[in-house]
């Protein structure tokens, strides 16, 4: 390892805040680069001395990240993350976002930006090279995402909230301007909260690359990879159609989402199939500043249409086949400013409570709705726990730690079962990603129907893709390429070596900060469970594919297993309350 | 996962892989298990506690290419670089560990190097590959890394001739007793066309088996198809060819339902071969001397560097067309269609072959056959040509 350069990195955190309407530099530690790299793990690392303050807390950071890929020529790195407290689930939260504000941000000499505090007006925040300023936006308040991006694009690339982050929607994101969300655990209710409606971003610093020859034999080593994925590249796969490429295989495989999880088959999900959204819109490819993928599908005139989870929750799980109507309620969601999947189970949980769900043309007024928490929306903004709660029905809840589950039933797919659970940010798909290997055989095949080894495979996962939230890199990448290959990206770019061994390593540091938080808040294993209908109901068995329940002493059995790989108690606690003083 | 451990040792054996006795797995779940060889076992268990991985396999080869490679090595250098595809797409490069290197810590040393790749070879001891996931890729890359030296020992000895004392003894065994006749006599093929979808998965995977059990090639090296009307049958992308129940992807040819995502990556390139040829059998394999032959250039002067990929030319093996082509969406799928019409045989340049058939997988079997047949003894014709006086 050889000392620390200026490449990679810029070193530099902006803090920003906005009770004092003040803006500062910062040096970020050399260690802590080293240490936790950027995106999610600088984050996590950041959120050390306020972990315990309530999302909504003016003191509470919201942290924007990049990673030092971003900004040079490696494949997806053009990301950031964002980290806080949600407060939708009371969990460290996190979110890998796209676009091009984060290699904007990058360019203009930050690794990251951290705003604190509360403001009685409602602010924007403009970053350039030369500085930093606070500006009183009062007439955007209320405005759509689309007409606040376009009231600022003349400065740069726009991150922004919409109603529903102004109205403190639990499910709120943050959007970029260019479509790219900040998704899932309210983020966008905490900018709203601090009064933050935008932040717009430009720059044109070029990051330095320490070894460019290195690096650019490690970026024809991914794109090589990316070519021989058939998920990535094929002619089928995400290149092609974009996620919902997924849609046909999951109901192959007996298990998309229907009917608030009652059931894993939809008869009508051809409607709204990748070849099905082809057709109907014309879709173009689309996608981050910089990606070869493009995975994002978009019409001719540019409204982006929807990914797998959303097709799905908003058609399957609603019992919904009218494309045009899912297209709109993605486009509305988009518009207003909040998560597609959240808003989607928690309109599924509320219908089963009710004993209806909601009907095509029924979605995009209660969207409006839930973002100006008018109505119905006032309960709905709350997401599916609190919902089902209210209605006397929480076991219709269908999330883990209060986060709803995205479109992969977990009763076909075990491993996938597990990582829902032992997710630190609650119910997502995206921490372990187990679908690549359990049904996508990316980078091998595994039963899906097996728990055997698989709390040691949901534990190196999660560490890996800790590393690669951090990097920041974008997950699709790893259907192709590995860790050997980013790690070569990483030490050509920054001039250290990191080999694949020492990113898991770093992984594991991040997961198990951010398990230290949630277990300091009153997480335990109880909140390590999939809700009752998994363990007790089957799903649409059929066409020679059996989808039973899930046997609840078996997942018990291996998420003890889960528990003791990761050096913890059996109640999922840490036996050491000084963990967080023997790291970095 | 002992139960695994035993699958896939008795799977490395089959393959004639690993020398029998000589080989162990260790696999950790909550705590490290460990099988096999107690010495090689006892080492497999000390490098898997070091890394984060599911599982590892530690053997000594069948063949000792690997440590011939080594020792061929010039002093200072730390790995090897075959040019197969499979070793450039997936493994890069293979570092090794010169035995008086090893040390006081040899798991220490093997896992820092494991850190950095999904095999290494440890002069006198053998190959050391890890599996992230599963057992099974443990055995994978172990494989992957078998046929990676295989490959580059015998490119070595054409291009440059024997080196060591003893190596011609070793490869006159080789050549004499390792090496078995190849042929399609005895086996049962189903006659075409093959209209009924259970038949075709049985064909499928019963011919996939025929590849690997006659040493063809090795067990995840290559893909199988058939075409019935509009629908290929194609084997799954990471599946072994001897062990495709289960793992056939029935794809549509207008592509009206993306099913097939986890089709291999070759499926551009079959839907192409069947859209120019006619054909309704493909079989495509990586046999060994096929893969060394295709690599063996002798254009004067060329200006080409990465010929694997950027080679615009046809050559021929025997009569059979050689192509240059990444897999995948690289230039392979647009490369071999053309070439491969006419002589219904093809070799991409470092990868393998593609033969067809035009009813079913008896014609395309026998192809493929033939060619490994003719790259074999036009190896050995070269050997003898050129190195005669060394042997």
């Amino acid at each position: 390892m050889t000392n620390g350069t200026a490449a990679g990195w810029t070193g530099v955190l902006l803090r920003v805040d906005l009770t004092a309407r003040q803006c500062w530099r910062e040096e970020l530690p050399e260690e802590l680069r080293h240490a936790y790299l950027g995106g999610r793990g600088l984050g996590v690392r950041l959120m050390r001395d306020y972990y315990r303050l309530a999302p909504f807390d003016p003191d509470t950071p919201l942290i924007f990240a990049v990673g030092p890929l971003c900004g040079t020529p490696a494949p997806t790195a053009a990301r950031l993350a964002v980290v806080s407290r949600s407060p939708l689930t009371g969990t460290i939260y996190d979110c890998s976002a796209g676009g091009r504000f984060a290699w904007r941000l990058k360019a203009a000499g930050f690794d990251t930006l951290v705003v604190t505090g509360q403001s009685t007006v409602p602010l924007a925040l403009a970053i350039t090279p030369t500085g930093a300023e606070l500006v009183a936006v009062p007439a955007l308040w209320g405005k759509t995402v689309p007409e606040t991006v376009a009231a600022l694009a003349a400065r740069g690339s726009v991150a922004a909230i919409g109603p529903a982050g102004e109205n403190g929607v639990l499910f709120a994101n943050i959007m970029m301007g260019e479509g790219n969300s900040v998704g899932r655990g309210g983020l966008g209710a905490v900018m709203g909260k601090k009064g933050l409606k935008a932040i717009v971003v430009d720059g044109d610093r070029e990051t330095l690359i320490a070894d460019r020859e290195r690096f650019d034999h490690a970026r024809s080593d991914v794109m090589r990879l990316f070519r021989a994925s058939p998920v990535i590249f094929g002619e089928l796969g995400i290149a092609e159609y974009g996620t919902p490429a997924l849609v046909d295989l999951m109901r192959q495989r007996r298990m998309a989402p229907t009917a608030n999880f009652r059931r894993t088959v939809f008869e009508q999900s051809d409607n709204y199939s990748g070849p099905a959204i082809r057709r109907a819109y014309q879709a173009k490819k689309d996608g981050c500043y910089g990606c070869p993928i493009q995975c994002k599908k978009s019409t001719p005139q540019g409204e982006h249409l929807p990914e797998y989870e959303t097709v799905s929750h908003f058609g399957a799980l609603n019992g919904i086949a009218d494309l045009a109507a899912i297209v709109k309620s993605n486009t509305l969601c988009n518009r207003l400013g909040m998560d597609t999947i959240s808003a989607a189970v928690t309109l599924a949980a509320w219908g089963e409570a009710r004993g209806a769900f909601p009907r095509a043309e029924e979605v995009p007024p209660l969207l409006e709705e839930i973002a100006w928490r008018h109505g119905a929306g006032e309960l709905l903004a709350e997401g599916s726990s609190r919902v089902a709660a209210a209605m006397g029905r929480p076991e219709l809840a269908m999330g883990v730690k209060g986060l709803e589950l995205p479109a992969y039933d977990p009763r076909g797919a075990y491993g996938m079962a597990l990582a829902y659970c032992t997710s630190n940010r609650g119910g997502c798909h995206l921490r372990a990603y187990p679908i690549s290997h359990e049904i996508l055989r990316k980078p091998i095949a595994t039963d899906r129907f097996s728990f055997s080894g698989k709390a040691r495979i949901i534990a190196i996962a999660e560490d890996t893709n800790a590393a690669v939230d951090s990097l920041v890199a974008c997950k699709f990448s790893f259907f192709g390429a590995t860790l050997e290959e980013y790690g070569e990206l990483l030490s050509a770019a920054t001039g250290i070596d990191y080999p694949p061994q020492q990113l898991k390593e770093i992984g594991r540091r991040i997961y198990l900060t951010e398990r230290f938080y949630n277990c300091a808040n009153g997480f335990a294993s109880r909140d390590d469970y999939l809700p009752e209908r998994f363990y007790c109901e089957g799903g649409s068995s059929g066409e020679g594919i059996e989808i039973p329940p899930i046997d609840r002493a078996r997942f018990t059995e291996e998420l003890q297993k889960y528990y003791r790989i990761r050096g913890l108690t059996p109640d999922g606690t840490f036996a050491d309350p000084d963990f967080l003083a023997t790291q970095p | 996962m002992y139960d695994q451990i035993a699958q896939y040792t008795n799977k490395l054996i089959a393959d004639r892989a690993v020398l029998t006795g000589e080989i162990a797995f260790a696999a950790q779940d909550d705590a490290v298990l460990t099988a096999g060889e107690p010495a090689l076992a006892e080492l497999a268990g000390a490098v898997l506690a070091r890394l984060s991985c599911l599982a590892l396999a530690v053997a000594r080869p069948a063949l000792p290419f690997a440590d011939l490679l080594v020792a061929r090595a010039p002093v200072g250098e730390s790995c090897i670089v075959p040019r197969d595809t499979e070793t450039r797409t997936f493994l890069h490069d293979i570092p090794f560990v010169r035995r008086a290197e090893l040390g006081d810590e040899p798991a220490a040393l093997i896992a820092r190097l494991l850190g950095n790749r999904k095999g290494v070879i440890v002069e006198g001891v053998g190959i050391v590959a890890s599996g992230t996931l599963t057992v099974e890729q443990a055995y994978i890359n172990y494989s992957s890394i078998f046929h990676s030296t295989f490959v580059k020992y015998l490119e070595d000895v054409l291009q440059e001739g024997f080196r060591l004392p003893g190596e011609t003894d070793v490869f006159s065994v080789f050549r004499r007793d390792w090496l078995r006749p190849l042929t399609a006599a005895g086996l049962d093929f189903r006659a075409g066309p093959l209209t009924d979808h259970d038949e075709i998965l049985a064909e499928i995977t019963a011919v996939g088996r025929y590849t690997v059990e006659r040493g063809l090639v090795d067990s995840f090296f290559g893909n199988i198809s058939y075409r019935a009307g509009e629908v290929v049958y194609i084997s799954q992308t990471a599946a072994s060819l001897d062990a495709l129940a289960g793992c056939i992807d029935p794809v549509a040819m207008d592509n009206s339902s993306t099913c097939g995502i986890t089709a291999s990556s070759e499926l551009l390139a079959h839907r192409r071969i069947y859209e120019l040829s006619g054909a309704r059998a493909i079989l495509h394999g990586h046999p060994k001397f096929a893969v060394v032959m295709s690599m063996q250039c002798e254009e004067a002067g060329c200006p080409v560097r990465d010929c694997w990929k950027e080679c615009p030319s046809v050559r021929f093996l025997g009569d059979t067309p050689v192509v240059a082509g990444e897999i995948g969406a690289g230039g392979l799928a647009k490369r071999v269609p053309p070439v491969i019409v006419g002589p219904r045989k093809a070799i991409v340049y470092g990868h393998g072959v593609f033969t067809v058939g035009e009813a079913d997988f008896a014609e395309a079997f026998r192809a493929l056959v033939e060619v490994e047949n003719w790259c074999r003894n036009e190896y050995f014709r070269r050997v003898d040509e050129r190195w005669r006086e060394n042997r």
